[in-house]
């Protein structure tokens, strides 16, 4: 595919080193087959989906299991992510990115349909051996077996490795036998194979392929759940399931490298999936507000409609701006490596573990803003039924929880950073020596006549800020600053946004060279974004300068972090109001 | 068989068109294009024809450069080639002329059945297709719900569409030119093995001046001017709240209108 | 010299059809304006009592073609006698019914004479001494006036509905039988069986109250706000041609130009913009309601009363206040 962008950056590298908008990839780099891959994806979700979205909803799962074949079979949706020698596509990333995006307006079959092809299917196409590639992958790119994956117990969520299942070997030596309960897996329904975490012998974390039909496998009933209640969610019950030898997943002990890769990878998706469900919503908000009468007009012709119309989409857009970026650059590792070597290949992933964090949290609070809003904007008709956005908005609780919470994610983002820091791999100390030695000269002039050289100077300065305040907080408790978990949270919080200014702004710079009619509109949705997002940097920085240092070392790094933070003041009421009347014009979120 | 589908690029059907600066058509330059809707379900024919009868599905479009992205989704769908002539500057305007430029590369080609749309969602002559058959000496069958070839016996039927509710079925020998309907099948999903392989089939671009054909003999009909319909309201329009008009139209059906 | 307009009339089942007939109505207002001859042409056979009704109307004669191949309607046979009788002839102008028939016949005409023609036109203006015509394109969203540019005769079709039968004026004209040598004509296109869909099926036609339903619907599930709605006023429920080709509702539900023509009391159009086919089947039901969002779509043109607004509201809230009731 054309429009290739280099993975110039190892991980976590972004927020020391400055990138060409080139080195980026975007929604605007898609190839014609990625638009005819979206175009495709959407006509499945309108044509076959939405009009059965209360049978779904009411949790009709032959209907769901028999979308899923269809999506297999017209579409060849479930074979998106399985290598060609096993009778898939092997596609590239970006491709099962839009598919993914494209699914999530109607949440249950997208959960549905991505637990199948992302947790279900992944641990075979990475980690199974070549017979069980064979026996399994040709039928889960088919539709003819469907997939869930079961990790979580009773007591071990977060802490997924402290497992209580167990697995020991049959005295034949044929088979695992299996016992344990494990919790709220999607798909268990209607699922033909589970991918189970158990300990051997009780103490060697490892993964098992679990057919549904051996024995002393069963599944539970249905969980009521708060939103996605078209899918399927239950109890996976193992007594004495007898499970083959061969279908021991990975090696003997190595199960977390499987258990934390395969989230990994569905962390980036998930991002995608939540920019997918907030185009939908604001889609939605755009014909309301647009039908809405209040006052003798249309609600949207109010400020304070425009307003939320507006962030909505700026977020959205930053959002999707981060997502892409990260798949361009796992997608741009893969190709540099052999693709039929799956342990290459989750190294490229692994790469990216950090982004894959940053996207996961950033975009799914992102989608709990958007629908938030959504339903403030369809007032009393938001809380109906009636109406698709409390749908959105019960759908949407979930992904702050699932693949790692929200708070496991941030605890990662900055815990990963230091790791490779220490190891090494990323020259974090060096540039925040390199900003302590700075910290008493002069900034430059800005140019005048560049363009949004302000904002360009903006996201340098978040970089200094948040390497700043991360560096005091390491110095100050070493070792012990995973013990800090408030101050690790609030770096966490920065890196993101530093993470989120950038996307955008390389984005818009893109687009700059690229030539758009909107490229005024862009401008002011960057601005917007990133003169907010630097106040919100500021915060947190000064949470942490609070925690972390006292007395005339305070004051001067407070003094350096208000100079990082300093920003001219814009309308952005009249640009809100102009990004919100090219919304509305187009009656669909456009940008 | 050999089925040769005409595909027309037409801009999005649900975009809010705005008048170009001459007043004769549409701007042109923000809009997205996609395959008109007929057209589509020609092609969805030919593909379940081949599938029944074996051979080949060729795809012919008369535009410029841009329709290629709508001939990619055609291939993608499952035909086999395609050819674009090119009109990169829009001279072929009228149906008439375009019947005559297709005409002329289909004199290249082989062929059993020509599938085209009845009417295209654009300006909506519902002409092309018979002119064309008309141009190359061939039997035609408009509005056409269903086929049966019978490519042994070089004959196909065709179910048509006529006035107030009745169909009728009729035979032709082939070759032949048919003009779909829209609506009377599901079209099917370019799947991603299909987008994938669309890149590597053929779209053979054409040279409109390559072509020998002599469009000043074509009869012209210009279009001056381009509108929107100026809309005479007539109706009673009931004002309020969703209570207040519901109110006052169950009042004027009773007393006004009596007609409940 | 007088100049001539040529209108076909078509026919089916013993009866002239109506479309011809209005486009005869339109023949009599050009040449009235123009001061041209007007003619009904009509080919069959064995329609003398056809083509002498049509004497009585406002027409300078009535040309009558009969042959045994010409009984039915064959794009072949047609072609080859109108292309004679034009090049003949060579008239101004040749006015058809926009219908199915003419759908598959004016391209070929057009081709075999190499004339223009303008099809689905819903009017037409002078302009000097120039006919300009209307005709409405990107689904009816818009209009264009074109003009001819070839040798006449121009060929031009007319949208049903486009003028009414109502308008037709008396008057009387010489019927002129014709003869043509057809022998040579193959017919290439052999009928086969015929039948009517809505057979034994929903007979809209007697229905006295239609709550009909239209794209604004959005998806079939939405439909039970409209049948709730029937029920509440004991009407039919109908619809307007993409829901039917949704498969949303059965084709028998079908109004307009290519389904059913009602004149119910009521006709409470929910979601339909009212494009020309479809308010040809429905434009003379006693009283019409019209609940759309698009304050400029053209079915308040034609209604009695009109709801601009989001039928999703309006249509519980109706339904509601009329059980009430």
């Amino acid at each position: 595919m054309a429009a290739e962008v280099q993975a110039k950056l190892k991980g976590g590298e972004f927020l020391i080193t400055a990138s060409d908008p080139q080195d980026v990839f975007t929604p605007e780099d898609f190839t014609e087959e990625h638009q005819m891959i979206a175009q495709m994806a959407q006509q499945f979700m309108e044509r076959e989906i939405l009009p059965q979205c209360e049978r779904i909803e009411d949790q009709d799962l032959d209907l769901t299991v028999e979308l899923l074949r269809k999506a297999a079979a017209e579409l060849d949706l479930l074979a998106i992510d399985v290598p060609q020698k096993y009778e898939g596509l092997g596609l590239d990333k970006p491709s099962s990115t839009i598919v993914a995006e494209k699914l999530s307006r109607v949440g249950s079959f997208a959960i549905s349909y991505g637990a199948h092809c992302g947790i279900g299917t992944l641990p075979i196409v990475y980690f199974g051996t070549e017979e069980q590639k064979q026996q399994y992958l040709p039928k889960l790119a088919k539709g003819e077996l469907l997939a869930a994956y079961a990790l979580t117990e009773a007591t071990s969520g977060s802490d997924a490795l402290a497992a209580k299942s167990t697995a020991v070997l049959s005295e034949d030596k044929k088979s695992w036998v299996l016992n344990g309960e494990k919790l709220w897996i999607t798909n268990a329904g209607f699922a033909d194979l589970f991918i189970v975490f158990a300990k051997v012998d009780g103490k060697d974390f490892s993964a098992f392929i679990v057919e549904r039909k051996f024995a002393g496998v069963q599944v539970g009933t249905e969980e009521k759940k708060m939103g996605i209640k078209g899918s399927s969610t239950c109890i996976l019950l193992l007594e004495n399931a007898r499970v083959p030898v061969e279908n021991l997943l990975g090696e003997k002990g190595k199960g977390h490298k499987i258990a934390l890769n395969i989230l990994n990878i569905g962390r980036y998706k998930l991002g995608a999936g939540c920019v997918g469900a907030a185009k939908a919503a604001i889609g939605d908000c755009l014909s309301y507000a647009g039908e809405r009468q209040q006052f003798g007009r249309p609600i949207a012709e109010f400020g304070a409609i425009q307003e939320k119309l507006a962030e909505m989409a700026i977020r959205t857009w930053i959002a999707e701006s981060m997502a892409y970026r990260t798949v361009g650059l796992i997608d741009a590792r893969l190709r540099e490596v052999d693709v039929d070597d799956p342990g290459q290949a989750l190294k490229a992933i692994e790469e990216y573990a950090v982004e894959c964090s940053i996207v996961k949290v950033w975009c799914t609070e992102m989608l709990d803003f958007v629908v938030d809003e959504a339903v403030q904007i369809f007032g009393g008709n938001g809380y109906s039924q009636e109406y698709p956005v409390e749908r959105y908005y019960r759908d949407s609780r979930i992904n702050r929880i699932f693949e790692g919470t929200n708070e496991i994610n941030r605890l990662l983002i900055t815990g990963m950073l230091l790791r490779r820091a220490k190891k090494g791999e990323l020259a974090l100390m060096q540039a925040t020596e390199q900003i302590f030695s700075e910290l008493t000269s002069f900034p430059e002039e800005l140019d005048p006549e560049e363009k949004l050289a302000e904002e360009k100077r903006i996201v340098e300065n978040a970089k200094k800020a948040t390497l700043m305040v991360a560096g005091l907080a390491s110095q100050k408790y070493g070792e012990a600053l995973t013990d800090e978990q408030e101050v690790v949270m609030a770096a966490a919080d920065m890196i993101m946004e530093v993470h989120g200014m950038e996307s955008g702004l390389l984005r818009v710079l893109k687009i700059a060279q690229k030539g758009s009619k909107d490229l005024e509109l862009y401008e002011k949705l960057i601005r917007c974004y990133i003169h907010d997002a630097i106040d919100k940097i500021s915060l947190s920085g000064k949470k942490i300068l609070g925690s972390v240092c006292e007395g005339d070392e305070q004051r001067t790094y407070q003094a350096a972090l208000r100079k990082f933070c300093k920003h001219s003041l814009l309308n952005s009421i009249s640009m809100r109001r102009n990004i919100a009347g090219a919304l509305l014009k187009a009656q669909e979120y456009n940008l | 068989m050999k089925l040769l589908t005409c595909l027309k690029q037409i801009p999005d059907r649900d975009t809010r068109y705005e008048i170009n600066a001459a007043g004769t058509g549409i701007k042109t330059s923000d809009l997205t294009f996609e395959i008109s809707e007929c057209d589509e379900y020609s092609l969805e024919e030919s593909l379940k024809l081949r599938e029944e009868h074996g051979g080949e599905v060729a795809i012919l479009t008369l535009g410029p450069q841009r329709a290629e992205k709508s001939i990619r989704k055609g291939l993608a769908m499952g035909a086999d080639r395609a050819i674009l002539v090119r009109d990169d500057e829009g001279k072929v305007t009228t149906p008439h002329a375009v019947a005559k430029v297709l005409a002329e590369v289909l004199k290249e080609e082989e062929y059993d059945l020509i599938l085209t749309g009845t009417q295209s969602d654009d300006w909506s002559y519902a002409q092309t297709g018979v002119l064309l058959a008309e141009l190359l000496g061939l039997p035609h069958a408009t509005i056409v719900m269903e086929i049966r070839a019978d490519p042994a016996q070089k004959k196909v039927k065709a179910l048509r569409e006529m006035e107030s509710g009745w169909f009728q079925w009729v035979e032709l020998p082939m070759p032949a030119v048919l003009t779909i309907q829209a609506g009377i099948s599901q079209i099917r999903y370019a799947s991603l093995k299909g987008i994938m392989q669309a890149k590597k089939k053929e779209i053979r671009n054409v040279e409109l001046s390559d072509l020998n054909v002599d469009l000043s003999s074509v009869p012209e009909v210009e279009v001056l001017k381009v509108y929107f319909p100026v809309v005479e309201k007539k109706a009673e329009i009931l004002q309020g709240s969703t209570a207040e008009v519901v109110e006052q139209l169950v009042e004027k059906l009773k007393k006004e209108a009596k007609v409940i | 010299m007088s100049e001539k307009i040529y209108v076909l009339i078509d026919h089916g089942e013993g009866e002239i059809r109506t479309p011809s007939l209005e486009s005869l109505a339109l023949g009599q207002r050009m040449a009235e304006e123009t001061g041209f001859s007007l003619h009904a042409l009509i080919l069959g056979n064995e329609i003398g009592p056809l083509a002498e009704r049509l004497g009585k109307q406002k027409v300078d004669s009535v040309l009558l073609v009969e042959d045994q191949k010409l009984a039915n309607y064959d794009p072949d046979v047609y072609c080859r006698a109108l292309s004679e009788i034009l090049t003949e002839d060579q008239p101004y102008l040749f006015l058809m019914g926009h219908i199915y028939q003419n759908i598959d016949l004016a391209p070929k005409l057009a081709a075999a004479i190499n004339r223009g023609l303008v099809t689905d036109c819903i009017g037409y203006r002078k302009e000097g001494d120039d006919f300009v015509f209307v005709r409405q394109m990107f689904r009816n969203k818009l209009n264009a006036d074109v003009q001819f540019r070839s040798e006449h005769p121009w060929i031009v079709t007319l949208q049903t509905g486009a003028t009414s039968v109502d308008e037709l004026k008396e008057g009387s004209g010489q019927v002129v039988e014709r003869s043509l040598d057809l022998s040579a004509v193959e017919l290439r296109r052999k009928p086969l069986e015929a039948f009517e869909a809505t057979q034994g099926k929903v007979d809209l036609s007697q229905a006295e109250l239609i709550v009909a339903v239209g794209r604004g619907i959005k998806k079939a599930e939405n439909l039970k706000i409209i049948e709730e709605l029937a029920e509440a006023l004991g009407a039919e429920i109908a619809a307007s041609r993409p829901v039917v080709d949704s498969e949303w509702l059965s084709r028998d539900r079908q109004i307009g130009s290519s389904g059913q023509t009602v004149s119910p009391r009521l006709y409470l159009a929910c979601g339909i913009s009212g494009a020309i086919q479809h308010i040809v089947g429905m434009k003379n039901a006693q009283c019409i309601v019209a609940i759309n969002t698009d304050p400029n779509a053209p079915i308040f043109n034609i209604a009695t009363y009109g709801i601009v607004g989001d039928l999703f509201e309006i249509v519980p809230a109706l339904t509601k206040k009329l059980k009430e009731a």
